[in-house]
C-alpha cells in the first residue's frame, strides 16, 4: 500500500479506511498502537443487544447543541450470495456466526463499531414467497429527470462506522478473513465464506475532515475553498436534529419486520467548482437553505449558530415568492415541503457522509424512514421541477445545489430487526 | 458511443464572407484573453469585440435526442439570474468553452429548456462533470455551452447528458405532446491539443460595439436555432410587438396543437432575436387582450415545445377579433447566459403593446 507517510494520524487512518487491505490496517495500527489506546470490548451475549439495528443515536456521540455526531470513519460493503435461489441454514449459521463475532469483539458505539445489514428487493426476489405487502420497499429507480444513476441490486448492504479507524479496518478484516482475531476475539467464521463483497464504498464525517482532504482532490476547486470547521464538503452542517426524523418514527412497529426500517442509499458525485467560485456566501446560503436565510443573515460561518434546528419550517410555505424575488430556491426548503407528515414530523433519517473513493469529492447518502416511499416523495420534492414554471428556477441551475451534484448509484434495502439479520425469508417466523 | 473523427470546423463554419461586410480589424490566433469590452455598450443586440470559430467534436444519438459538442477559446459570458447578468470571467485555468446542442432527430428543432450536463474524460479519468448553462450566442444562437479546465493533450471523452424538458415549466403539443419526458445520454471520443485549438480561428472586429449582430455559422452538421420566418408560421401573423430589443411575433391559430384541451382560438407568440432571427426561450411572459373597453383575456403565456411553430410562449383564447390590443408584459426577461454582445439586450423589457 502506497500511503504517504508525512501525513498526521488521523488524517493517515481515513486515507487507510479508503484504502483498505491488510496492509492498510497494520499501517494504520503502526500509527495508533493499540497497546495504549485500546478499543473497547464488546458483550458476552449478542442476544442483550437491541432489535433495532440502526438504533445508533444513543451509541454516539452529541453534539452540545443536541445534535448526533455520526461516527467519523464508514463503510459500506455490498454483498451477494454466492449461491443462486434461496440462502441455505448453513449460509446463515456463517452470517451469523461472522456478525456475533462483531458483537463480542467490539463495544456497540463511536470507540467500537456500530453497523447494520440490510438486504435489498433482489435479494428478497430468490424466494417464492413475497413480503408482507405493507413493507414498502421497491427496487430501486430514477428519482429525477435528468439522472441516469447504477442501480445498486446486490443482495445486501453492511454498513460499518466507528470513530476508531482501525476497529473499522479490523472488522471488515475479520468479516473477510484476513485475520483470525478481532480485538481479542477468534474469528470462527468469515462472513466472506457465504457472501461476496462485490462493491466496498468509504467515507467520513465531521468538522474538518473534508478541509483535510480536500488539497488536489477532484470536484473541489484548487483554491481549496472548504472551511476547516465544516464537517461535508459543501461548507455547511447538515443534519440538524430538529430536521431528522427519530428512530422512533422510522421504525416499522408490526408484522415480522417490526423493529426494522428501509433504506435508501444514494452516491452523489460532488462537482463544486461553480458552487465556490461563481458564488458567493450569501448565495451559497440561498441555494442551500433558503433565500430568507440569506437575507435575515440567518446562518454564519458552517452554521453551527442554527443550533440543534436549520429554521426551514419557517420559509417552506414562501418558496414561490422566493422563486420570484430572488430567482433562486433553497435545497433544505424544496425537500422540507415532502419531509414532514400531517402532524409536522420528520420523516427522513438522513445519515449522509463524505467520500474521497477514486480520488473524486462524493457524498454516501443512506437515508432511514418506514416506507421507501416517503424517501421518492422528499427526492421529488427536492428536484423542484414544479418550481420551473418560473423560468429563472432551472432543471438544475437556481435550484438548490442541484447544480452541483450528480447522483451515481441508488439502491433501497430492508434493514431487519436484529432477529433476522442473518439472510431472512420474506416471512420470517 | 460513436466515434468520429474531428472535424475542422473552425475555417469552414464562421461565416467569413458576411463578416467582412463587418470590417475586419485583423485575424490573429489568440488563446485565452480577450479584448476588453467596448465602452458605453447599448442596451441592444450589438457587434462583439472579436469573433472566434469553433472546433466540431461530433454529434451522436442521445436517447430521442440528437446532441452535438463543439469547442473554441474560453470565452467571458454573463449568466442571468432575475433581471441581473453577471459576467463569468475567464479562469486562469480554462482550457476552453465547450459548447453542446440538442435537438430533435426527425425535425431539426433544436430543444431549449433542457438540463444539460457534460463529463469529460481523458484516457477513461474524470477530468471535469459540469451542469452546463443555456447560452445565447449570436453566431451559434441558442446552445447549451461552460469554459471547461482540460488536462492537456490526449484523448478525450464527452458525455452528454440531456435531462427531459420539465413539464411542469414547458408544455409539448403537436407531434412534441409527451416527448423529451426521458433523459438520454451518449459519449462523443475527440482528440485535444493545444496547438489544433490555437488554429481556431480568432478575429477582432472594428466595429464593435455598432447596434446589430454577426451572421449566424453555417453549420452543415447542425442544426440551428432560427425561429421559423413569419411567412412560414403556423396561423395568422397579426403583428410584432418589441421589447428590450428582442421580436414578438404574434400569430393566431384557428385552433390549438394537439396536446392543449381547451377549445378556442390560440396565440402563438415566436420570440426572436432582431438581425438574425434566434429564438429567445425561457422567459416568463404573461399576455393581455383587450377589446374596446373590455379585457377579453389576461392569463401567463406558456413556453411551448412545437414543431410547427417552434418554440413559443402561447395560450388559448376564446377568441381574437381585428383591432383587439395586445398587451404582452415579460414578467421575467430570458433565463439564459449571453455571449458578448447579447449581455445588454433582452433584460429590461417593459410591457408592449401590439394591435392586431
Amino acid at each position: 500500500m502506497d500511503l504517504p507517510e508525512d501525513l498526521p494520524r488521523r488524517e493517515f487512518c481515513k486515507a487507510a479506511v479508503a484504502a483498505g487491505g491488510a496492509s492498510a490496517l497494520s499501517a494504520c495500527l503502526g500509527r495508533a498502537p493499540r497497546a495504549k489506546n485500546p478499543v473497547p470490548s464488546g458483550v458476552e451475549d449478542p442476544s442483550t443487544l437491541p432489535d433495532r439495528q440502526y438504533a445508533w443515536n444513543d451509541r454516539v456521540r452529541t453534539d452540545d447543541r443536541g445534535n448526533t455526531a455520526l461516527p467519523r470513519h464508514q463503510t459500506l460493503l455490498y454483498l451477494t450470495l454466492d449461491r443462486s435461489g434461496p440462502p441455505t441454514t448453513g449460509d446463515r449459521e456463517t452470517v451469523e456466526t461472522a456478525l456475533r463475532t462483531l458483537d463480542r469483539a467490539y463495544e456497540r458505539s463511536n470507540e467500537g463499531l456500530v453497523y447494520s445489514i440490510a438486504y435489498s428487493p433482489s435479494y428478497f426476489e430468490r424466494f417464492d414467497a413475497d413480503l408482507p405487502e405493507d413493507i414498502d420497499l421497491p427496487q430501486p429507480r430514477r428519482l429525477s429527470p435528468f439522472e441516469e444513476p447504477t442501480l445498486d441490486t446486490q443482495d445486501a448492504l453492511l454498513h460499518l462506522a466507528s470513530d476508531r479507524a482501525d476497529a473499522l479496518l479490523e472488522a471488515e478484516e475479520a468479516l473477510t478473513g484476513e485475520r483470525s482475531e478481532a480485538n481479542g476475539i477468534t474469528v470462527e467464521t468469515k462472513l466472506t465464506a457465504a457472501m461476496t463483497v462485490d462493491d466496498r464504498r468509504t467515507g467520513f464525517v465531521g468538522a474538518g475532515m473534508p478541509a483535510e482532504r480536500q488539497h488536489g482532490l477532484n470536484g473541489v476547486p484548487d483554491s481549496n475553498p472548504v472551511p476547516e470547521e465544516s464537517p461535508l464538503f459543501m461548507g455547511f452542517k447538515a443534519g440538524f436534529a430538529g430536521n431528522q426524523a427519530t428512530e422512533d418514527y422510522v421504525t416499522i412497529d408490526s408484522g415480522p419486520f417490526a423493529g426494522g426500517t428501509t433504506k435508501h442509499v444514494a452516491n452523489i458525485r460532488q462537482r463544486l467548482d461553480d458552487w465556490y467560485v461563481e458564488q458567493d456566501y450569501d448565495e451559497r446560503v440561498m441555494e442551500m437553505f433558503s433565500p430568507a436565510h440569506a437575507e435575515n443573515g440567518l446562518v454564519s460561518g458552517v452554521g453551527a449558530n442554527l443550533g440543534a434546528d436549520s429554521g426551514i419550517d419557517e420559509f417552506v410555505d414562501a418558496i414561490r415568492e422566493h422563486a420570484s424575488e430572488y430567482g433562486r430556491v433553497g435545497h433544505a426548503q424544496k425537500a422540507a415541503r415532502a419531509n414532514r407528515d400531517e402532524a409536522g414530523n420528520v420523516r427522513l433519517l438522513r445519515r449522509h457522509f463524505e467520500s474521497t473513493d477514486d480520488d473524486i469529492a462524493s457524498l454516501h447518502f443512506p437515508s432511514l424512514q418506514r416506507g421507501i416511499t416517503a424517501f421518492e416523495e422528499v427526492r421529488e420534492a427536492m428536484n423542484g421541477q414544479d418550481l420551473t414554471d418560473n423560468p429563472a428556477i432551472r432543471q438544475r441551475v437556481n435550484n438548490g445545489i442541484l447544480e452541483y451534484i450528480f447522483t451515481e448509484h441508488r439502491g433501497n434495502f430492508l434493514v431487519v430487526p436484529r432477529r433476522h439479520r442473518a439472510l431472512p425469508t420474506p416471512r420470517p417466523a | 458511443m460513436k466515434r468520429r473523427n474531428v472535424l475542422r470546423a473552425g475555417a469552414g463554419l464562421v461565416g467569413t464572407a458576411g463578416l467582412a461586410g463587418c470590417g475586419l480589424l485583423e485575424t490573429e490566433q489568440r488563446s485565452v484573453r480577450s479584448p476588453p469590452l467596448v465602452e458605453d455598450r447599448p442596451d441592444a443586440v450589438y457587434y462583439p469585440t472579436h469573433v472566434e470559430g469553433m472546433e466540431m467534436v461530433g454529434s451522436a444519438s442521445a436517447g430521442e435526442y440528437e446532441v452535438a459538442a463543439m469547442y473554441s477559446y474560453p470565452h467571458r459570458f454573463w449568466t442571468v439570474t432575475g433581471s441581473e447578468a453577471n459576467i463569468t470571467e475567464i479562469q486562469s485555468g480554462d482550457a476552453m468553452h465547450l459548447m453542446a446542442t440538442v435537438w430533435d432527430p426527425e425535425t431539426g428543432l433544436v430543444l431549449p429548456e433542457t438540463g444539460l450536463d457534460v463529463v469529460l474524460r481523458k484516457d477513461g479519468e474524470l477530468v471535469s462533470e459540469e451542469v452546463i448553462y443555456p447560452m445565447l450566442s449570436q453566431p451559434m444562437g441558442f446552445h447549451y455551452g461552460a469554459n471547461f479546465e482540460g488536462d492537456g493533450d490526449g484523448s478525450y471523452a464527452v458525455e452528454i447528458n440531456v435531462g427531459a424538458v420539465p413539464g411542469d415549466g414547458v408544455r409539448t403539443t403537436g407531434d412534441f405532446d409527451g416527448r423529451f419526458a426521458e433523459p438520454g445520454s451518449a459519449t462523443i471520443e475527440f482528440d485535444y491539443s493545444e496547438a489544433t485549438k490555437n488554429e481556431i480561428s480568432y478575429e477582432e472586429l472594428d466595429n464593435a460595439g455598432e447596434t446589430g449582430a454577426l451572421e449566424p455559422m453555417d453549420m452543415e452538421m447542425l442544426p440551428n436555432s432560427t425561429a421559423p420566418a413569419q411567412t412560414d408560421l403556423p396561423g395568422e401573423v397579426r403583428g410584432t410587438a418589441t421589447t428590450g430589443d428582442a421580436n414578438l411575433v404574434v400569430s393566431v391559430l384557428e385552433s390549438p396543437p394537439a396536446g392543449i384541451e381547451a377549445s378556442g382560438q390560440y396565440l402563438a407568440v415566436s420570440a426572436r432575436t432582431p438581425h438574425n432571427r434566434m429564438i429567445v426561450p425561457a422567459m416568463s411572459l404573461a399576455g393581455t387582450l383587450t377589446r374596446g373597453d373590455s379585457e377579453v383575456f389576461a392569463d401567463t403565456l406558456t413556453r411551448t415545445l412545437d414543431p410547427d411553430l417552434n418554440y413559443h410562449y402561447g395560450a388559448v383564447v376564446d377568441s381574437v377579433e381585428s383591432g383587439d390590443t395586445l398587451s404582452l408584459q415579460v414578467e421575467t426577461p430570458p433565463q439564459v447566459a449571453r455571449h458578448e454582445g447579447y449581455e445588454t439586450a433582452f433584460l429590461d423589457m417593459p410591457d408592449a403593446e401590439v394591435t392586431l
